[in-house]
């Protein structure tokens, strides 16, 4: 789930920074400028392992700013295919689950991708939300959102980020945010699904 | 921003817990004063609830080195060492071409190897239980020895 990934990053540090101890002020810049942030095939930064060299310090000209070619180390966050992880149920709709890792919200598991053979039933509590129930040996096995989900990493990608945003001025439904990265999961197969559902 | 290495190396769960409790993100109540950002925290939480929140490193080393026998890739083996799987269902789907590589009898043996060194998640409810109850006799020892 976790790798550690080395980065070679040109850092501007601000003067107003320029009075704390150097080590102190280039882990306060690299925090802000990666942390929870989506890097493109790295995945999310997780957080700063360790920094392993600082070099530079030079002042460019007309700016009053020094600037460090930093070298350091990244926790990000990037499952690989194949890998089983848990989450929890956030919201279940008819194009199928949408998981959550508390950290990470964009994890779907469509429809085709589902445990079958499965129905749905319209959740009478939530507009727009269904309940999908799982169907085998002639029982019946909701999935609901009590206890964790187990799933399969089927594909991590990373969209483009959209260059216009779609105006949706007739349709009150509310735009989702664009998401860097989405994980699409898979609950087909033995040991998959609610936790509840193999123990 | 350069990247000079994307796959630097693989890190366990607990290894990451491991980093982010000694930034402070398990002694601090109130999520302020260490230097750990909310975000972090999620992540801590997460963990915090998974797996690897019993581990240490002696055991994820024992687990690792008894698994060679059973020719695992290193993936896999990670992969059971954060999810923690208690059954032979749950080992089949994190083991690839399961029925081809590993016969009924080696899986239930990695099952038990599983259920006797990797911690399960109520084992902090047990040992805090024997922590009290030895403090309570270490408790009663010192009445009798002042007294």
């Amino acid at each position: 789930m976790f790798f550690l990934s080395e980065i070679e990053h040109t850092l501007r540090l601000p003067p107003y920074l320029l009075n704390r101890p150097l080590n102190e002020a280039i882990k306060g810049e690299l925090d802000s400028t990666f942390l929870d942030k989506v890097i493109e095939k790295l995945g999310l930064c997780i957080t700063v392992y360790d920094i392993q060299s600082i070099e530079g310090g030079f002042i460019f000209p007309g700016d009053g700013a020094s600037t460090y070619t930093v070298m350091f180390r990244l926790v990000m966050f990037r499952p690989y295919e194949g890998e089983i992880i848990s989450a929890r149920l956030q919201e279940s709709t008819k194009d199928g689950l949408r998981l959550s890792l508390g950290f990470f919200d964009d994890i779907y598991v469509p429809v085709p991708l589902l445990a079958s053979p499965v129905h749905s039933e319209p959740d009478p509590r939530l507009k727009d939300s269904v309940t999908w129930i799982w169907e085998y040996d002639g029982q019946n096995y909701p999935i609901d959102g009590a206890d964790e989900i187990r799933f399969r990493v089927h594909n991590v990608s990373y969209p483009p980020i959209p260059l216009e945003q779609e105006e949706e001025a007739s349709d009150k439904k509310a735009v989702k945010p664009f998401a860097p990265m989405v994980i699409t999961g898979s609950l087909d197969g033995d040991g998959l699904g609610p936790v509840s559902w193999w123990v | 921003m350069k990247i000079l290495d994307s796959k630097a190396g693989a890190l366990t769960n607990f290894e990451v817990l491991d980093l982010l409790r000694s930034r402070g993100a398990g002694t601090d109540p109130t999520r302020v004063i260490a230097s750990v950002s909310p975000s972090e925290f999620k992540v801590f939480d997460y963990l915090e609830n998974s797996a690897a929140c019993n581990q240490t490193r002696e055991i994820i080393q024992k687990f690792v080195d008894v698994c060679k026998k059973f020719d695992l890739a290193k993936a896999e083996i990670l992969n059971i060492i954060n999810t923690r799987p208690s059954s032979a269902v749950e080992v089949y789907q994190i083991i690839e071409d399961c029925d081809i590589r590993m016969e009924e009898d080696t899986i239930h043996e990695l099952v038990e190897t599983i259920n006797q060194i990797l911690p399960s998640r109520q084992s902090t409810e047990e040992t805090a239980e024997e922590n009290n109850e030895i403090e309570e006799e270490t408790a009663e020892e010192n009445n009798e020895m002042t007294s």
